[in-house]
């Protein structure tokens, strides 16, 4: 309650609306994986000194699921609390936007590859300690490659480990991980994965990881800016300044509180009150409010990793035909849809990798809007409305389809429905259908489906493979649209294979063109994403990495 | 008396039984499975891996099988699959804080519900009586989500007395016994009061109606007629019979209580067995899904044998 005192005023009625409004428009946890921002009016005040001590409380719609990420479910939260208090070998930097992520020392001071790449050696910091006073060494390390590793684990990133075949100890502070080949991802694959302590869990063997959620709780050391003080489950998680931690000015914050509130509209009336200072995702319509409200600050930034489309089942007629998905992509306004949904925060998307990744073909334009083109290419290929009941048909089959969406997220819900207009324009009927969640990843793997609404994640390696690739058919993969192009299969296995990120550029913008012609899901969004503080937080800079991305430079105005 | 009570018992352990199979049959029924996490590039032999350390390998019947010897046997849930810990441990959490909350709430119930409505029942068709009708109803239809929102929205914003979530306040480690006790009163106060107000309309109907009927009876036109004073006649004549469909009414709303603060837990970010139980439908966690089911089972049974028993005792015509 430090901090009930500070927003507070009477008979304002905007809150109310907004909560109402929120309940039906609650953004939902579909999206395959999190991202970062930018604050709104920060920059004028850029002359204030930082001070030291204070305690921020973030809120959250989900809890943290442990501090052990190799057992636990991801989720933004776990991965947000993890790098509070754990380090990884290099910090990955938002900077994927011009050229490939750089990274920047965090473990490791340096790191260099052998000259055919299958080796890489990182040259470890010597005075980063465990918060018990046990230095961390190239040991943890390679415990911690075990333990990602070790089928009893069955950590969900395994496979990026796939291509490491040891990572071996020089001295305490060097550690040289070995490759079976060299390819562009490896300083991802090998970076993934926190660093854990060895001497600590290793007391536990691997089989009973498994079952041991709360042990590692209990038996928690943390090398990272801040340690987890308190845990109280389903309510908040106390991270407490490191005293242990390895830049002796930082963090600035003696407290980051992880306050877990479930209900959207609820986390907005906190925000309002001044109980929570920081919230890590708001949904668009909270927006103006936020923006008209002076002790609020919005941070905005391109969810990068994220496009929205309509994924077609390749495998049913009359969606085989890439002339009739063209059509359909012509006859859909996706510049109102984005308009509608998004206003100035979303953009018309026309490629899974989105414009606001360095791989992104820059010369590629989203299909215009034009109905009467696409009613050309239906009518090329035999579908008129014959009967004259303002459908089109050919061979006595109605051109009707459904598009399936899952329950609680409106935005794709509201997308369906706006097709559904849209293509009955052009004699198309659509039955817009909303399951819930695991229902619709089930169609989509079995293949029960015509149209799916759907996001598509591509994180920085920018690995096209689980979505277009043909042998990532479900169950082995994601590309529930069965889409199969063996000139993609060659480029996607292309682009992963160069040595220099950079090199695949041509690769990928190759894919992008040919996606682009074949259509197999038609493009609607990219969008931002948002944070929201108090105005007395300074100096946040949440990312699509992650929204606590610069935490331990954060300060607050009083304490 | 005790053959009765032997009978609806062993009634009870069938029933449990049962809703615990249908439970069992009907997750397994219902698409995805704990594995098939999204965004996951699992391969199949990492898949198949998992589906071993959880048992999942196993044919349906014998993984059905298993579980229940090892709760009948061992009083064992199991390992819960997006916990990763035991069951038992993640109810042990999640129940205290519900069971709070459901008692808070069922006080405050019947707080508002007896004193209003014996005082509508002594006087029906008055201004009183008609303004608390239409005062009730209008509460009783709102849903719970939206009087919680309009409580958070009066109590911890326009006037803000009241925190709007969670169960204590951050100081709490650095609190005397007295002032713990006073802040988590504070933190339980607005769920308990929306769940309380609200369950509070139908049960003030069914006070008036049931007490209006005992009032018309015989026995208390010679109880006034013997000259005894209104309130003796009332609150010790009239409510002992009006008591029995109230009291049968109150083992059963403990259980309505339970389910409203599915909403309330969500909202004011109480922690409980409503989260847990929504959230491990969500991640097709069935151990958990089971243990919490069977334990809303036991639950209503338990408040329905209860109302059962209140009832033969107070009617022996129901013993028979």
């Amino acid at each position: 309650m430090l901090t009930t005192t500070f927003l507070r005023s009477a008979g304002r009625l905007a809150p109310l609306l907004l909560a109402t409004a929120l309940l039906t428009a609650g953004a939902a946890g579909c999206d395959r994986r999190e991202e970062p921002a930018r604050p709104d009016g920060q920059a004028a005040q850029a002359a204030e000194t930082p001070r030291r001590g204070g305690t921020i409380v973030t809120g959250w719609i989900s809890e943290p699921n442990g501090v052990n990420e190799f057992i636990v479910p991801s989720n933004q939260p776990t991965n947000e609390l993890l790098h509070q208090i754990f380090l990884q070998l290099v910090d990955e930097r938002p900077d994927f936007e011009q050229h490939p992520p750089t990274f920047a020392p965090e473990l490791a001071r340096s790191y260099e590859f052998s000259p055919d790449h299958k080796t890489l050696t990182f040259h470890l910091r010597d005075d980063v300690l465990w918060s018990d006073g046990v230095p961390v060494t190239a040991e943890d390390v390679r415990f911690t490659w075990q333990a990602q590793t070790h089928p009893d684990v069955a950590w969900d990133n395994a496979f990026m480990k796939e291509s490491i075949t040891d990572a071996e100890v020089v001295d305490p502070h060097t550690v040289r991980f070995h490759f079976s080949h060299a390819y562009a991802r490896q300083m991802l694959d090998v970076n993934e994965g926190m660093i854990i302590p060895k001497h600590a869990w290793e007391k536990l063997p691997f089989a009973q990881w498994r079952q041991s959620r709360e042990w590692f709780k209990e038996n928690l050391v943390v090398s990272g800016p801040f340690t987890v003080a308190s845990w109280q489950p389903q309510q908040q998680v106390v991270l407490q300044r490191n005293e242990r931690y390895f830049k002796k000015d930082r963090p600035l914050l003696d407290r980051v509180v992880m306050r877990v509130i479930p209900e959207q509209s609820t986390l907005m009336a906190e925000l309002n009150s001044g109980q929570v200072d920081f919230v890590a995702q708001v949904g668009p319509g909270d927006a103006p409010s936020i923006r008209a409200n002076p002790r609020l600050q919005l941070y905005a930034y391109w969810f990068s990793r994220l496009t929205v489309g309509v994924a077609w089942n390749l495998t049913r007629e009359p969606f085989s035909d890439p002339e009739v998905r063209r059509a359909l992509t012509l006859a859909i306004d996706r510049q109102s849809i984005a308009d509608t949904l998004w206003g100035e925060l979303g953009r018309v998307a026309s490629s899974p990798i989105s414009t606001g990744f360095w791989g992104h073909d820059r010369s590629l334009r989203p299909w215009p809007y034009d109905p009467e083109q696409a009613k050309r290419i239906l009518a090329a290929r035999g579908w008129k409305d014959s009967d004259g009941d303002g459908i089109l048909d050919r061979n006595g089959k109605r051109f009707s389809f459904e598009i399936l969406s899952n329950a609680g997220n409106q935005q794709r819900i509201d997308a369906g429905v706006m097709i559904q207009e849209q293509l009955k324009r052009i004699g198309i009927q659509v039955v817009p259908r909303v399951v819930e969640f695991n229902t619709m990843l089930e169609q989509a793997d079995a293949g029960r489906f015509d149209a799916v609404t759907s996001g598509m994640t591509v994180d920085t390696g920018l690995d096209l493979t689980s979505y277009f690739h043909s042998r990532s058919v479900p169950p082995e993969g994601i590309n529930f649209m069965r889409y199969s192009n063996p000139e993609v299969d060659r480029l996607i296995e292309q682009s992963l294979k160069v040595m220099e990120p950079q090199a695949a550029k041509p690769a990928l913008d190759r894919i992008q063109q040919i996606l682009h012609q074949d259509q197999p899901v038609t493009f609607l969004w990219e969008s931002q994403r948002l944070s929201a503080a108090s105005q007395r937080l300074r100096d946040a800079e949440p990312n699509v990495l992650r929204t606590l991305y610069n935490v331990e430079d954060w300060w607050v105005r009083e304490p | 008396m005790l053959g009765f009570l032997l009978r609806r018992l062993a009634a009870s352990l069938i029933l449990l039984v049962l809703v615990l199979t249908a439970t069992f049959i009907l997750m397994h029924l219902a698409p995805g499975d704990p594995t098939n996490r999204e965004a996951s590039r699992l391969t199949a032999e990492q898949r198949e891996n998992l589906r071993r350390i959880y048992g999942l390998d196993r044919p349906l019947p014998e993984q059905y099988l298993r579980w229940m010897t090892s709760v009948a046997l061992r009083g064992d849930f199991g390992i819960s699959w997006s916990q990763q810990r035991p069951v038992a441990d993640a109810l042990k959490a999640a129940l205290p804080p519900t069971l709070l909350l459901a008692f808070a709430a069922l006080f405050v119930e019947y707080a508002i519900a007896l004193p209003l409505g014996v005082a509508v029942a002594r006087r029906p068709g008055s201004a009183l009586d008609h303004g608390v009708r239409v005062v009730s109803l209008i509460i009783f239809s709102q849903p719970v989500f939206w009087l919680a929102l309009m409580a958070i929205l009066l109590f911890s914003q326009v006037w803000p007395v009241l925190p709007s979530s969670l169960m204590r306040s951050l100081g709490y480690e650095q609190m005397s016994p007295g002032e713990r006790l006073l802040d988590l009163l504070r933190h339980l106060a607005l769920p308990a009061l929306v769940l309380g107000v609200w369950a509070s309309g139908a049960t003030l109907r069914l006070v008036r109606g049931s007490l209006l009927e005992v009032m018309s009876r015989d026995y208390i036109r010679t109880a006034r007629a013997k000259g005894l004073s209104e309130r003796r006649v009332v609150w010790v004549h009239g409510m002992r019979t009006a008591l029995a469909p109230i009291l049968q009414i109150f083992a059963v709303s403990l259980v309505g209580l339970l389910n409203g603060s599915l909403v309330a837990e969500v909202i004011f970010s109480w922690p409980g067995m409503g989260r847990l139980a929504f959230e491990a439908v969500l991640a097709r966690d069935y151990p958990v899904v089971l243990a919490t089911t069977a334990l809303a089972a036991v639950f209503v049974l338990a408040a329905n044998f209860l109302a059962d028993v209140i009832h033969a005792l107070a009617d022996p015509r129901v013993r028979e």
